[in-house]
C-alpha cells in the first residue's frame, strides 16, 4: 500500500462496474478492506477523501427498477406455508405482511390455520412476543376472537410497569397499539406516557442508537428503530400531550442517527449494523429496514415537526431497491416493508426514476422511455421528465442534447422521448434527467431526488467498406498481390509471402451518421498449423483501419515457423450491432531457417478429449514353437531305423543260430535266465525312463539291477567259461 | 478429580469421530463445507445456489472471510470437508486460514469452489495459480465478447456473456443436456498448457477478449479467444476437486432466475442454464457424481476358482474386477466399455479392455506371455471427469518345470527307434552270442 492513489483509481473502477443491482456490497466491502489495509493513520484518511472524491464526481449513477413482478413470484416461493401454516407466528405474520404490501397471496389458503395459533397465543400463558405477533397477525388477518383483548391489555399494562428491555417495551406498547386498532371497547391509553417515555429514552445513546438493555453497554442501530417504533407508540397511546421537549430530544437524536448513515456511489444511504455479534448478526438491511420501520411510525404520531432531506429519503429507497430480489424470507420482508413505510410515509414520499432500456438501438429506432413511480411501482403524480443533457461519456464537456422535456403517455405510464435528435450517433452516453412535479403541493410531499445521471448505449450497424489484403514488398513497397474483401460475407483468400515482404489489412468502418467508427476491439489473428496464435491490435489512420505486417520484424515473434497461417478478423463494440468473426483464409509464409538459439514455440495445450479414453490393446506375441518334419516323414524314418534290426533277425535265422550252448542243469540254467531277466527289466527300465521315470529313480532301480546283474552275470559267464573251458580241455 | 478429564474425553470421543476428513469411499456422506464470504449479504442474494446444496445434505456454515474465529483445523483435525471462497477481494483471511492452508486443505484431498470477479484479490488469484489456473495479470480486465453476449436492455457492455461452450462430459455436467447459455460476468482465466489436471468446463466463444471495457486497447490483449476459460475444474491426484469461476455472479440468484437470449439467437430462453450447470458440477465437486471405487480384484487359472500364488508361463487366466460409481447416496454400478487391464513388467505385455455384464462387473482372459518375471495386473483409469482408478497386484511367472515340457515328439522317434531297436538287437544278440554253439 505504497501508492494509495492508485489504489484508489482502480478501486473507483471497480466500484464503477460493480454498480450494478446485487453487487453494490462489494462496494462498501472493498472500501473496509482498503481502509483496513492501511496501517497508517495518515495514509487511510488521505485513501478515504481520494476514494470519497472518487465515487463523488466520477462514479455514475446505475438504474434502479421499484418492486416488480420478480418480487412477487419471489415472494411466494420464500414464503411457503408447510402444510397450510407457517413455522411460527413472526414468520406468518411476515409472511402476510409482504403478501398484503405486494397484492398476492389470496389462493394461498393459510387462515384458518393461522388464525387457530393466533387464538392459541393469545391465551394467558403465551409470551410477550407471542402475543405480540398474535396480535399483529390478527391486524391482517381479523381472525374471529372471542373478546379477550381487555384481559390482555389488562396483562400487557402490568408488564410496562416491570419492563426493563426495550423489547419488553416494544412488545408491550406495540401490542396495545394492536389492541387499539382492532377494537374500541378496550380502554388502552397510557396514563404514565411520559414516565414510560422517559424511561425508554433513557436507554439511548449519544449518537442516536440504542441499547436493548440498561444492563448491556452494547449499543445498535436496529435498537434504534425499534425504540422509535415502541415511542410513536407510546405518544398515540398517552392520554395527555407528551412532553414537547422530550419530542424535541428526540428529533435530535434522528438526526444524529442520521449523522452516522452511510452512503453508496450511487447515492443510497443506509444505516451499519456496527455491533458484530455472534448471536444476532443483523445486516445493514435489517437495521436500515427497522430504523426506517421507527422512522416512519414516529413521524406519523408528530405530524410535521421531523424534517428529513429528500435525497436522503430518496438514498434509502435506492439502498432498498438496489438489493434486487433477496434470497431469503426474512430480508424479503424486512426490504418489502420498509419501502411499504416509505412509501406510506408522513414526510416525503420518494419517487424513483428508471428506464426500462438503457441500450438503445438506432436500427430499431427504439424510444428513450423513462419511467417515473412509487418505490412499490404505483403510478407517481402528474409530473414531468426533462432531459437535461446528454454527453459522451469519452468527452464529457460537450453535451449533444441540451434541455428537452419528455411526453408523457398516460396509458403505458411512461415518459418518452419519440425520436432521438438526429444528431445522436452510435456511442456511449450519459443522460441527465431530470424530475419536475407539476402541482407545487406535492413537492412538500414527494421527494424526487433531482438530476438522475444514466449511461447509455446507443447502438447500431456499422458499415464496412474498402476493405482490401495485400502483399507488398518490403523495399519498394510495390504492390505484389492486392486482393478485395468482402468483410461481411465469407471469404476464401490464399496469399503466399517470404520474410522480406509485407501484409497489409486496411478497412473502414463508419458510423450511420457517416463518422469514422472506432471499435473497441480489432484485432488480426494468425494461427499457424500448430495452434501458436499471434494477435494484432489494428489502428486507425484516419478513417482507414490499417494494419501493415512486416514479416521481417516479426520472424522472431513468428518463432521462424514457416506454413500455412489462418487469417482470422475480430471486429466489435459495444454498441456496433454487426460485430464480427471473420475467417480471411490463410496466407503461406515462407521464413527462414530458426538459428540454433531460437526461442521454442511455447506449449500448446492439449486436447482434453485426447488425453483420455482407452489405450490400443497389446496382445503378446508369444514365441513361434520350433519347425518340425511332418509326422509322416518321421514315421518314415522310424521305419528306415528299424530295418538294421529286421535284417539282423533275418540274418541270424539265416546263420542257423541255435541256443544250444543254453545250459542244461538246473542251477545255471536259473542263473541264466536270471540274467537274461535281469538285462531284459534293464532294457524294460531305459523304456520306462522314456516313458515315464526320472532319471534318479532310473538310477536308483539300475543300481539295484546292476548288483544283481553283476551276480547273476558273473555265474551265468563263469558256469559258460567253465563249460567251453572243459570242452576245449576235453 | 482425575475422573473429570476422563468424563470429558468419553465424551468427546464420539464427536471426534465425527469430524471426518476426506472423501472416503468408506463414509462417503456426512459432509461439512465452510462457507467464506465477502459479505453475510450473500448468503440472500446468492441463497438458491446453497439452498441448493443444503438440499442435497450438505451442512454449510457461512463466515466472514476476515472472521478472527474461522479455522480449517483444529487439533490437526479438519472441521470441513470442502471450503467454498466467495470472498473474491478478501486481501487475507481470519483465523490461521491463508493460502498456504487452502492448498494444505486440498492436498489432503478436500474440495473448493472459487469464485472471483474483478475485484479478485492478491491471495485468491494466488489460490487459483496453486490450481494450475492464472487469472488475466490486468486488474481491471474482464471477459468481453461482442458476438456472443446476453442480449439485455440494461447491461450495454457486452461483458455479460452468454455462453454455451460446454465440456463434453456428462460425468461434470449431468446426463441432461444444458439448453439455455450461461450466463458469466467477471474475468477469465487461462491454463497452464503443463498442467494435465485441469479442465476447461467453460469457455469463451472465439471472438472473446479479456480486457478493460472502459478504456482504449493499445496493445493485443493476453487472453483471447477460445483459449479463456470461464470455469475450470480441478481433479488433483489425491482426487480432490477444484472447481474456479470467473465470476462471482453467475452463482447469484438473479442470474439464476434471470432469462437469457444470447446475441445473434431468435430464441429467448425463460432460465439462465446458470441453475443447472453449477448444480450439476457442484455435485461433481463434492463427489456425488464420477467417485470410483474398484472392490473385489480377483484373477484366477482358467477353470479354477482360487487365485494362484504364482502362474506358469502360457497358463490362461481370468481376471475380473468390480467397479462402482458413488451416486451421492449409495454405490451404484459403474457401466463403461472402455476399461483397460495391463499384465505389466517393465512395460505392458498385455493389454486388454475388459468385457463389462453391464452390472459393475468387468472381466477379462488371456493368455500369461511366454516370458518369466514379477508381473502385476494393472488397471489405471483415467477418464475425463472420473476419478482416476489406479489397481495393482503383483504375480510371479515361471518358466516350464523339467517335466513339462512335451515328452514325445514325433520328429524324435527315429532316433528313440534306433535306440529301442539297438536295445532289441542287443537282447537278442546276447543270446545268439552267449548259446549258439
Amino acid at each position: 500500500m505504497t501508492f494509495p492513489s492508485q489504489r484508489t483509481l482502480d478501486m473507483c473502477l471497480q466500484v464503477k462496474q460493480l454498480g450494478g443491482k446485487n453487487n453494490r456490497k462489494y462496494v462498501e466491502l472493498s472500501i473496509w478492506h482498503f481502509l483496513s489495509m492501511n496501517n497508517s493513520q495518515m495514509a487511510g484518511k488521505l485513501g478515504f477523501l481520494v476514494l470519497f472524491l472518487c465515487l463523488t464526481s466520477i462514479c455514475e449513477a446505475s438504474v434502479i427498477h421499484p418492486i416488480s413482478d420478480s418480487h412477487r413470484s419471489a415472494a411466494l416461493e420464500l414464503f411457503t406455508p408447510v402444510d397450510g401454516s407457517f413455522a411460527s407466528l413472526e414468520e406468518a405474520y411476515e409472511a402476510l405482511r409482504t403478501f398484503e404490501i405486494l397484492g398476492i397471496g389470496k389462493e394461498l389458503n393459510v387462515r384458518a390455520s393461522t388464525c387457530s395459533s393466533v387464538v392459541d397465543n393469545l391465551g394467558p400463558s403465551s409470551s410477550l412476543k407471542d402475543l405480540f405477533y398474535a396480535l399483529r397477525a390478527n391486524a391482517l388477518l381479523k381472525c374471529e376472537i372471542e373478546n379477550v383483548f381487555a384481559e390482555i391489555a389488562l396483562r400487557v399494562k402490568t408488564s410496562i410497569n416491570d419492563a426493563n428491555s426495550l423489547l419488553d417495551f416494544y412488545y408491550s406498547i406495540g401490542s396495545l397499539g394492536l389492541i387499539k386498532d382492532q377494537t374500541s371497547e378496550v380502554d388502552v391509553s397510557l396514563a404514565d406516557a411520559d414516565g414510560i417515555f422517559r424511561s425508554i429514552k433513557a436507554l439511548s445513546q449519544s449518537d442516536g442508537r440504542w441499547r436493548y438493555d440498561s444492563n448491556n453497554p452494547v449499543s445498535s442501530t436496529y435498537a434504534a428503530g425499534i425504540a422509535l417504533e415502541t415511542l410513536a407508540g407510546v405518544i398515540s397511546l398517552a392520554t395527555s400531550e407528551i412532553d414537547q421537549s422530550l419530542i424535541g430530544t428526540l428529533n435530535n437524536d434522528i438526526v444524529k442517527l442520521f449523522d452516522g448513515i452511510e452512503k453508496y456511489d450511487d447515492g443510497a444511504y443506509y444505516f451499519e449494523e456496527k455491533i458484530v455479534d455472534a448471536l444476532e448478526q443483523r445486516g445493514p438491511l435489517s437495521a436500515t429496514s427497522s430504523v426506517v420501520r421507527g422512522l416512519t411510525a414516529f413521524a406519523a404520531v408528530t405530524s410535521g415537526s421531523l424534517n428529513l432531506p429528500g435525497n436522503k429519503v430518496i438514498g434509502l429507497a435506492k439502498f432498498f431497491l438496489g438489493i434486487g430480489v433477496p434470497g431469503n424470507a426474512k430480508d424479503l420482508y424486512d426490504q418489502i416493508d420498509a419501502l411499504a413505510c416509505l412509501e406510506n410515509n408522513r414526510v416525503s414520499i420518494p419517487l424513483i426514476l428508471s428506464l426500462p432500456a438503457t441500450v438503445l438501438s438506432l436500427t430499431k429506432k427504439d424510444h428513450l422511455k423513462v419511467r417515473v413511480s412509487t418505490v412499490l411501482g404505483s403510478t407517481a403524480p402528474p409530473l414531468s421528465v426533462k432531459l437535461m443533457q446528454a454527453f459522451s461519456s469519452d468527452s464529457k464537456d460537450a453535451s449533444i442534447i441540451e434541455s428537452q422535456e419528455l411526453k408523457f403517455d398516460p396509458e403505458a405510464d411512461v415518459h418518452f422521448l419519440d425520436v432521438l435528435p438526429k444528431i445522436v450517433d452510435v456511442g456511449k452516453y450519459v443522460f441527465v434527467f431530470e424530475t419536475v412535479l407539476n402541482d407545487p403541493e406535492h413537492k412538500k410531499v414527494y421527494a424526487t431526488g433531482g438530476r438522475t445521471k444514466v449511461p447509455m448505449y446507443i447502438t447500431g450497424v456499422v458499415e464496412i467498406d474498402n476493405a482490401e489484403i495485400a502483399v507488398l514488398d518490403s523495399d519498394l513497397g510495390s504492390i505484389e498481390s492486392q486482393k478485395k474483401l468482402d468483410l461481411v460475407g465469407d471469404n476464401t483468400i490464399s496469399l503466399s509471402a517470404n520474410h522480406l515482404q509485407k501484409l497489409r489489412l486496411s478497412f473502414r468502418l463508419t458510423t450511420p451518421l457517416k463518422h469514422p467508427f472506432n471499435p473497441h476491439q480489432a484485432f488480426l489473428k494468425l494461427t499457424h498449423e500448430t495452434k501458436v496464435e499471434h494477435i494484432f491490435v489494428l489502428g486507425n489512420s484516419g478513417k482507414q483501419f490499417e494494419i501493415i505486417l512486416d514479416f521481417l520484424g516479426l520472424v522472431e515473434k513468428f518463432f521462424y515457423l514457416s506454413g500455412r497461417y489462418d487469417i482470422q478478423l475480430t471486429v466489435g463494440d459495444a454498441v456496433m450491432e454487426n460485430s464480427f468473426l471473420r475467417e480471411l483464409g490463410h496466407i503461406e509464409l515462407d521464413l527462414p531457417e530458426p538459428p540454433e538459439k531460437a526461442t521454442r514455440p511455447p506449449p500448446q495445450p492439449v486436447d482434453a478429449y485426447l488425453r483420455y479414453g482407452p489405450k490400443a490393446e497389446i496382445t503378446h506375441i508369444f514365441r513361434a514353437p520350433e519347425k518340425r518334419p511332418p509326422r509322416e516323414l518321421s514315421l518314415a524314418f522310424l521305419g528306415l531305423v528299424l530295418l538294421p534290426l529286421l535284417g539282423f533277425l533275418v540274418g541270424l535265422l539265416r546263420l542257423g543260430t541255435n541256443l544250444k550252448n543254453f545250459p542244461t542243469s538246473t542251477v545255471p540254467a536259473t542263473f541264466a535266465i536270471l540274467f537274461h531277466l535281469g538285462i531284459a527289466a534293464v532294457l524294460s527300465l531305459y523304456a520306462l525312463f522314456w516313458l515315464k521315470l526320472d532319471l534318479f529313480t532310473t538310477l536308483k532301480a539300475l543300481g539295484f539291477l546292476g548288483i544283481f546283474l553283476m551276480f547273476v552275470g558273473h555265474r551265468t559267464l563263469s558256469h559258460l567259461a567253465s563249460t567251453s573251458a572243459k570242452l576245449k580241455s576235453s | 478429580m482425575s475422573r473429570l478429564p476422563l468424563i470429558f474425553l468419553v465424551a468427546v470421543i464420539p464427536f471426534l469421530s465425527t469430524l471426518c476428513t476426506s472423501f472416503s469411499p468408506e463414509k462417503p456422506s456426512d459432509r461439512r463445507i465452510l462457507v467464506l464470504l465477502d459479505d453475510l449479504a450473500l448468503q440472500s442474494s446468492h441463497s438458491l445456489f446453497f439452498d441448493s446444496l443444503s438440499s442435497r445434505g450438505y451442512a454449510l456454515d457461512f463466515k466472514l472471510a476476515d472472521d478472527p474465529k474461522i479455522g480449517l483445523k483444529r487439533y490437526g483435525q479438519y472441521l470441513y470437508d470442502g471450503l467454498i471462497l466467495f470472498a473474491p477481494s478478501a486481501d487475507r483471511f481470519g483465523g490461521n486460514i491463508d493460502s498456504a492452508a487452502i492448498v494444505d486443505f486440498i492436498d489432503v484431498g478436500h474440495d473448493l469452489i472459487i469464485a472471483a470477479d474483478n475485484s479478485a484479490s492478491e491471495r485468491i488469484r494466488e489460490i487459483a495459480t496453486e490450481c494450475g489456473v492464472d487469472f488475466d495479470d490486468d486488474q481491471a480486465a474482464m471477459v468481453v465478447d461482442h458476438t456472443s453476449y446476453a442480449v439485455s436492455d440494461t447491461e450495454g457492455d457486452h461483458t455479460l456473456i452468454a455462453s454455451d461452450d460446454f465440456i463434453q462430459s456428462e460425468v461434470l455436467l449431468g446426463s441432461n443436456k444444458i439448453e439455455a447459455p450461461v450466463l458469466f460476468q467477471g474475468i477469465g482465466h487461462s491454463l497452464n498448457p503443463a498442467n494435465s489436471l485441469v479442465l476447461k468446463v467453460l469457455s469463451a466463444s472465439s471472438a472473446a477478449y479479456s480486457a478493460n471495457p472502459k478504456t482504449k486497447l493499445s496493445s493485443p490483449p493476453s487472453l483471447t479467444g477460445s483459449a479463456i476459460s470461464l470455469v475450470s475444474v480441478v481433479q488433483a491426484r489425491n482426487n480432490a476437486r477444484v472447481l474456479i469461476s470467473g465470476s462471482l455472479s453467475m452463482f447469484s440468484n438473479r442470474f439464476f432466475r434471470s432469462e437469457v437470449q444470447k446475441a445473434g439467437s431468435s430464441i429467448k430462453h425463460a432460465k439462465s442454464g446458470n441453475e443447472q450447470f453449477l448444480t450439476e458440477l457442484s455435485k461433481w465437486v463434492f463427489h456425488e457424481r464420477g467417485h470410483l471405487k474398484a472392490v473385489n480384484v480377483r484373477h484366477n487359472k482358467v477353470g479354477e476358482a482360487n487365485e494362484p500364488s504364482m502362474y506358469r508361463i502360457n497358463d490362461d487366466l481370468e481376471y475380473a474386477v468390480e467397479i462402482y460409481e458413488w451416486s451421492g447416496k449409495s454405490w451404484e454400478p459403474y457401466v463403461a466399455n472402455d476399461v483397460q487391464v495391463q499384465f505389466y513388467m517393465m512395460s505392458p505385455y498385455v493389454l486388454k479392455t475388459l468385457s463389462t455384464d453391464q452390472k459393475g462387473l468387468y472381466f477379462t482372459a488371456f493368455k500369461v506371455p511366454d516370458v518369466y518375471g514379477v508381473f502385476q495386473f494393472k488397471v489405471e483409469y483415467q477418464q475425463l471427469g472420473y476419478t482416476s482408478l489406479s489397481l495393482s497386484k503383483q504375480i510371479p511367472v515361471r518358466p516350464f518345470r523339467h517335466n513339462e515340457y512335451e515328452r514325445f515328439l514325433t520328429a524324435a522317434f527315429p532316433y528313440y527307434g534306433a535306440s529301442f531297436s539297438m536295445m532289441a538287437g542287443f537282447f537278442v544278440f546276447t543270446f545268439a552270442y552267449l548259446y549258439n554253439k
